[in-house]
């Protein structure tokens, strides 16, 4: 273990999440290795990486779920490890674990008050049914809920004791793009409120739309760390001019002298931009049959960003 | 603490009453099965277990003639003779207290003395037979009996036989105070039962379901402690276990007229049932993981032990090494003392049976709660 110091003491910080050289492990298997990254208040954090990076079993060390195996943590000043800290923490987390489901039976009004009771201080149910815009499902049986119905009731239950911090393990995974798209209007709404959101996920999209500050971890370890626009900048690659549907046969059409071309997926052609390039490119088109085409300017994003880090990319399950 | 605990109680409550299938295992089953039986109620095919004192001694040996209606019992084949020995001055008491241990049915055949003497004399006799009504065999125990008791008294020598064999009579006494039927013998069990699949599948299904809906997980993350959580469920699990005990008690009263006594020992067993059933489920469900296999482990549990520990027809009738695993099943002291506390008004034997559940309780419940995990590791 580190001998290091919080910061600072308890509730007197601006860092919400401080994390110093953690580790767990399983036997031989190493799940986290050594990381540190810290989170400030009001800020939206995202840990990326694909399934099995270490994601769930580093929040759930921050959740006092699972006990570390080296190195430190403190949330809201308080250090994971010790038991008298512990307590204190649970009454200012708020937790969305990964894969949860409220009990079946019991209304999303009754589920909200059912966890709000496990604390001293719960906010009142129909405005955390508000926030998450159920109001007209409030007296519904949790099991006749849709998939992103459901994780809206998970998200006002991690809401209920109105933490300083909000833990959600992967909140939207296995939803269809318009559930996905609800749980993010909600996790807005929440940093438009000024909460500290600790966010897990896989989804690049998610991190880059979400998040102020990004982790990417994978096989345990932190890869790369910063801003959405940081990350990219750094590690992104360059622009791309994406040529649509032109195929084998486009390829073929392309004029002399520009960088090398790639076919991608659908017969996409993606030619990598240098600075100051796209207007003497655009113009060598325009005199081919490629004029015709859907042309589009892509930046690289987070994706890239791990592609170019890691050499593979992250498929929609996670892997 | 306690509002954490009443929430617990009152979300399972809820989750309870709103599922049609929980209505039915809980309350709509038990009555089922009381019908069934008690409509039906078959006879058993197996030896019976048959005390016997033969008082009829001269110079300490029995007479010929008490010797010889004995060995005609004992050569239908149909019974399993234990001798009491003929000084014994208390022999119902002897019975019932020998009987228990050994899982045997509490039945007594009384030879009196001048057995033999009265049959040259008068050509008459009296038998007295203590048979608790109860006992689903007692009414073949009763024809085999009367069957063997005719066949002896015409095969007697002259000159008390053939030509005008002598009037041997078996009279029946009430083994117990009460008149027992076998539908005040199953009623017990089928309580007894009940909290058995209540408390086992509940706690099963609440620790293997909620597990998995990772309800746990997230009430881990609150200050709701482990202990909060087992309280609320015993909670629950004594709310049902009255609810299914009132029900059940009613539902006997109104169509088979059975009427129990409901005292301290019924109460200390409702809450050793409480905690024991649920704490088996506990220790299951910790070493199944999966809500599915571990609802198939709950049931290689229950379904044994609900056919082993006599809650349908007496272990008496069960082959030896069954009587002795019998022994070792929790259900059994529920079901004795339920029955003993319940129907027989025996307070000693209920105080026995509820302490021994009482004390099952606490070991299981203790485990169960010791070996559940309540952070992810």
């Amino acid at each position: 273990m580190s001998d290091n110091p919080p910061a600072s003491l308890p509730g007197q910080s601006d860092r919400v999440v401080q994390v110093d050289k953690l580790s767990k492990k399983y036997g031989d298997n190493i799940a986290v290795n050594d990381i540190s990254f810290n989170l400030t208040k009001g800020e939206v954090f995202a840990f990326l990486g694909p399934n099995g990076a270490g994601k769930t079993t580093t929040v759930e060390i921050l959740e006092c779920l699972r006990n570390p195996t080296g190195g430190q943590a403190w949330v809201l000043g308080y250090d994971v490890s010790k038991r008298s800290d512990q307590a204190e923490i649970r009454k200012r987390i708020g937790v969305l674990p990964q894969d949860f489901n409220a009990i079946d039976r019991l209304t999303v009004r009754e589920n909200i008050n059912y966890f709000g009771a496990m604390f001293k201080h719960q906010l009142d149910a129909d405005k955390l049914i508000e926030l998450v815009d159920l109001k007209d499902k409030r007296d519904e049986q949790f099991k006749k809920l849709s998939g992103g119905l459901k994780q809206r009731v998970g998200l006002a239950v991690s809401l209920v004791n109105d933490p300083d911090v909000v833990f959600l393990d992967e909140p939207t995974t296995g939803l269809d793009p318009r559930a996905r798209r609800d749980v993010w209007g909600v996790i807005e709404r929440l940093k438009s409120q000024g909460k500290t959101v600790f966010l897990t996920t896989h989804y690049m999209d998610e991190a880059e739309y979400l998040a102020d500050i990004v982790s990417i971890i994978d096989h345990g370890q932190i890869i790369a760390s910063g801003t959405p626009d940081q990350l990219i900048d750094n590690h992104g690659g360059k622009k791309t001019l994406i040529i649509r549907d032109a195929g084998e046969e486009g390829l073929k059409q392309l004029p002399p002298g520009l960088p090398k071309a790639d076919l991608r997926n659908a017969g996409d052609i993606a030619i990598p931009l240098h600075n100051g390039e796209l207007t003497n490119i655009l113009m060598s088109l325009g005199q081919t049959p490629l004029r015709d085409k859907e042309i589009e300017v892509r930046r690289p994003t987070l994706d890239d960003v791990f592609l170019n880090l890691t050499g593979r990319r992250v498929s929609e399950e996670g892997n | 603490m306690r509002s954490r605990i009443y929430t617990i109680i009152s979300g399972h409550f809820k989750s309870w009453y709103r599922s049609k299938s929980n209505i039915f295992w809980t309350i709509a089953f038990p009555l089922l099965l009381i019908v069934l039986f008690g409509a039906i109620f078959g006879s058993g095919s197996t030896k019976f277990d048959l005390y016997v004192q033969n008082k009829d001694l001269v110079q300490a040996t029995p007479t010929p003639l008490s010797q010889g209606y004995v060995s005609a019992l004992n050569n239908t084949g149909a019974f399993d003779l234990h001798m009491v020995p003929a000084e014994q001055t208390d022999p119902v008491n002897y019975v019932k207290s020998d009987a228990q241990p050994h899982n045997r049915g509490q039945r007594l055949l009384v030879v009196p003395v001048g057995f033999a003497s009265e049959l040259f004399a008068t050509k008459k006799a009296n038998i007295s037979l203590y048979i608790d009504q109860s006992d689903q065999a007692s009414q073949s125990l009763k024809g085999i009996i009367f069957a063997a008791t005719n066949s002896y008294a015409t095969h007697l020598p002259p000159p008390l036989s053939p030509s005008q064999p002598p009037d041997i009579s078996v009279q029946q006494v009430g083994l117990v105070t009460r008149n027992i039927r076998y539908i005040d013998f199953f009623i017990p069990g089928v309580i007894g039962m009940t909290l058995l699949t209540t408390g086992v599948f509940g706690a099963v299904n609440t620790n293997g379901r909620y597990r998995e809906l990772k309800i746990i997980k997230k009430l881990a993350t609150t200050p709701l402690s482990k202990i909060e959580w087992i309280l609320g469920m015993v909670g629950y699990q004594m709310i049902l276990a009255t609810i299914s005990l009132v029900v059940i008690l009613f539902f006997g009263y109104a169509i088979f007229g059975v009427t129990a006594t409901i005292d301290i020992y019924v109460v200390g067993l409702v809450v050793a049932a409480s905690l024991l059933f649920p704490g088996i489920g506990m220790v299951l469900a910790n070493f199944v993981k999966e809500a599915e296999s571990a609802d198939a482990a709950a049931n290689a549990i229950t379904f044994p032990m609900m056919f082993l520990a006599g809650t349908f027809w007496p272990r008496e009738s069960l082959p030896y090494i069954m009587k002795i695993i019998a022994n070792f099943m929790p259900l059994t002291y529920v079901n004795d003392g339920l029955r003993d506390a319940l129907i027989y008004a025996e307070p000693a034997q209920a105080l026995a049976n509820t302490l021994i559940a009482l004390g099952l309780a606490g070991f299981f419940i203790l485990l169960g709660s010791l070996l559940m995990n309540w952070k992810e590791e």
